[in-house]
């Protein structure tokens, strides 16, 4: 119990040393706020494309495609907010040598370097994903069913998991490659299709890159499956499957976490 | 407190001469050499000790300090700090040590130190009455009363490593490997420095291991000196004793009321090292130095008179030097083979 209370601690310090820096850079606030907007508007542009010829897409309307794209800015909010800065900055001290300092720390390493940083003004993508369910709700004509709601906020959970998890995955590689800027590119890029409903890749290359982007990089569970679920639409199992799916996903990069460290030389000094 | 048996790091590295045809090739096959950082190296250190690590650059110091603080896994040897073997990182372990190093810093850059200072607490859950009191008396004995609360990055190289070296500290660390704590400071600063972490380790009977490139900071620190060139160990034994073996020869410095002419200083006995502007330093045998004393009072118009070892700077090249010819001898006798301990 008592570790637990103290790494609840650490996470406030950290948080409270993030709040500091957030509140020494205010104008942020209405930068990011402008800059999630103006990303948000130019993320539906290709939807107000594709639906303005047809009403349906492999399934889905206009309102619940706007759903995918809610949970595709949330989870950007997260990504950006909560995820990125602290795991970007792992792979600066991987290259400074100042990650002595955090295994120094008689702590969780794990831990300490994916609390170091937040940005709290990224967190307005959150706020402009929430605006987009209200929207397409609206559009739909009709509320999310009790047990969709509580499915999506479980789906919540398991989809921040695996972003970090991934996240987690493509540092580890910085032990080894030293400089991994390309592919931390490289996930954003990819990231980018989760703002799609998973099936409307169905068509291409026979439907391999559904099953890639369900199975080896799971963007359809992060926002195919909570939209999914807040229509009513997903089955249980692979509600379940989503739940044990990031839970090993989550291992996995554990795993290979401890692996990285204990490949990490430091640098010379 | 410490002990290393046998300690070896290699590093396999991959090796790519010049030039656009090599690095083609190497992206097929790849030849790696062996850098032997540290290569067999033995030694124990008593608690409360301060020992002095010394080498040229790439001798292996800092590459042992990491082994010995758990960073870096050794290739072979056994070693043990207090009980631990450090490369586990068992949080009993980490929190008995600290590695200051003068090149990296752990402050938060765009944070006021104390923002550091209260993460470390939380870190290594540091009760409250203790915080305070180790604060207190940080602050107090580095005078950094009014540098906490300002931003990192607006303090001075200086003023910043009283900080990491405070922030190193909070939890009381029963052993300290310094590694260059004072590079870069000026000399007034590195004088703080230096009583500073002596008071700490007389205070607390912390053990410790230093290495700089200041000779000064290992003479006014370590009675101990460990010296490592190319991996090995070269010399465990006091400072004094490093420069009897190495030097023996004293330095009589006189100043003299008026140029006096070189053939004047001849019959002193011993060498000339150098004789400018009313100073002269004569290099002489330890039991002659009295002698010579005499006959420079009795023939010259000396206005001030010190006897000094040999600058550690010269000692320590001349060790060096010593190395290298051995190195080469045993090379040349034994191509073979690689490289014979000293």
């Amino acid at each position: 119990m008592g570790m637990v209370r103290r790494y609840w601690r650490l996470l406030g310090i950290q948080l409270k040393a993030s709040g500091l820096l957030a509140l020494q850079y205010r104008a942020d606030f209405f930068t990011e706020g402008i800059t999630s907007l103006f990303w948000t508007f130019t993320a539906l542009a290709p939807l107000f494309v594709v639906y303005g010829e047809r009403s349906v897409v492999e399934g889905w309307g206009f309102a619940e495609a706007l759903l995918v794209v809610g949970w595709f800015t949330l989870l950007q909010g997260i990504l950006e907010g909560a995820i990125n800065p602290s795991l970007t900055g792992v792979v600066d001290h991987i290259r400074k040598g100042t990650l002595d300092f955090v295994l120094l720390k008689p702590a969780d390493a794990q831990f300490l370097v994916s609390t170091q940083r937040f940005l709290p003004w990224r967190a307005f993508n959150v706020l402009t994903g929430l605006g987009l369910f209200v929207y397409a709700f609206a559009k739909l004509g009709h509320g999310p069913s009790v047990t969709g709601v509580l499915a999506s906020v479980l789906l919540l959970g398991t989809s921040t998991l695996l972003l970090y998890s991934l996240w987690i995955l493509t540092v580890s590689a910085a032990f080894f490659v030293v400089r991994v800027d390309n592919l931390t590119y490289l996930f954003t890029s990819i990231f980018d299709f989760a703002r799609w409903p998973s099936s409307v890749f169905q068509g291409v290359a026979r439907g391999a890159l559904t099953i890639f982007f369900t199975y080896v990089i799971p963007l359809a569970l992060m926002t195919t499956f909570p939209a999914q679920a807040m229509l009513g639409r997903l089955p249980l199992p692979a509600l379940a499957g989503a739940v044990v799916g990031s839970a090993a996903f989550a291992w996995v990069a554990r795993r290979v976490w401890l692996r990285s460290i204990g490949h990490y030389t430091s640098a010379s000094s | 407190m410490i002990s290393v048996r046998g300690l070896r790091k290699h590093y396999k590295v991959h090796k790519r001469p010049p030039g656009l045809k090599a690095a083609l090739r190497s992206l097929v096959h790849r030849s790696y050499t062996t850098v032997k950082a540290v290569d067999g190296i033995s030694f124990d250190i008593r608690p409360g000790e301060r020992v002095g690590f010394l080498g040229p650059n790439g001798a292996g110091k800092t590459t042992t300090l990491k082994v010995l603080s758990g960073l870096l896994h050794p290739s072979e040897g056994e070693v043990t700090v207090d009980g631990h073997v450090p490369r586990l990182r068992e949080e009993a372990f980490l929190k008995k040590i600290m590695l200051v190093m003068g090149q990296k810093q752990q402050l938060l850059w765009d944070l006021p130190p104390a923002e550091t200072f209260e993460l470390n607490r939380a870190i290594y859950d540091v009760p409250a009455a203790q915080y305070k009191q180790t604060m207190d008396e940080l602050i107090s004995l580095l005078d950094i009363g009014d540098l906490i609360g300002k931003p990192t990055r607006q303090l001075s190289l200086g003023e910043r490593m009283k900080c990491e070296l405070a922030a190193a500290l909070i939890h009381r660390p029963r052993v300290l490997f310094l590694d260059e704590p004072t590079i870069g400071l000026d000399v007034s600063m590195q004088a703080t420095m230096r009583t500073f972490i002596k008071d700490y380790n007389e205070k607390y009977g912390a053990t410790l291991i230093l290495t700089s490139h200041y000779m000064d900071d290992v003479a006014a620190l370590c009675p101990r000196v460990i010296v490592i060139d190319k991996g090995l160990l070269s010399y465990d034994g006091s400072l004094d004793a490093l420069v009897q073996r190495i030097r023996p020869e004293k330095r009589v410095v006189l100043r003299l009321s008026e140029q006096v002419d070189a053939a004047r200083l001849a019959p002193l006995g011993g060498k000339v090292v150098t004789h400018e502007a009313g100073t002269a330093v004569l290099q002489v045998r330890q039991e002659a130095v009295n002698a010579t004393i005499s006959r420079a009072l009795a023939g010259l118009p000396v206005t001030d008179l010190t006897v000094e070892n040999a600058p550690l700077e010269e000692v320590m090249s001349e060790l060096f030097a010593e190395n290298k010819a051995r190195r080469e001898a045993a090379a040349h006798e034994a191509p073979a083979s690689e490289s014979v301990p000293a």
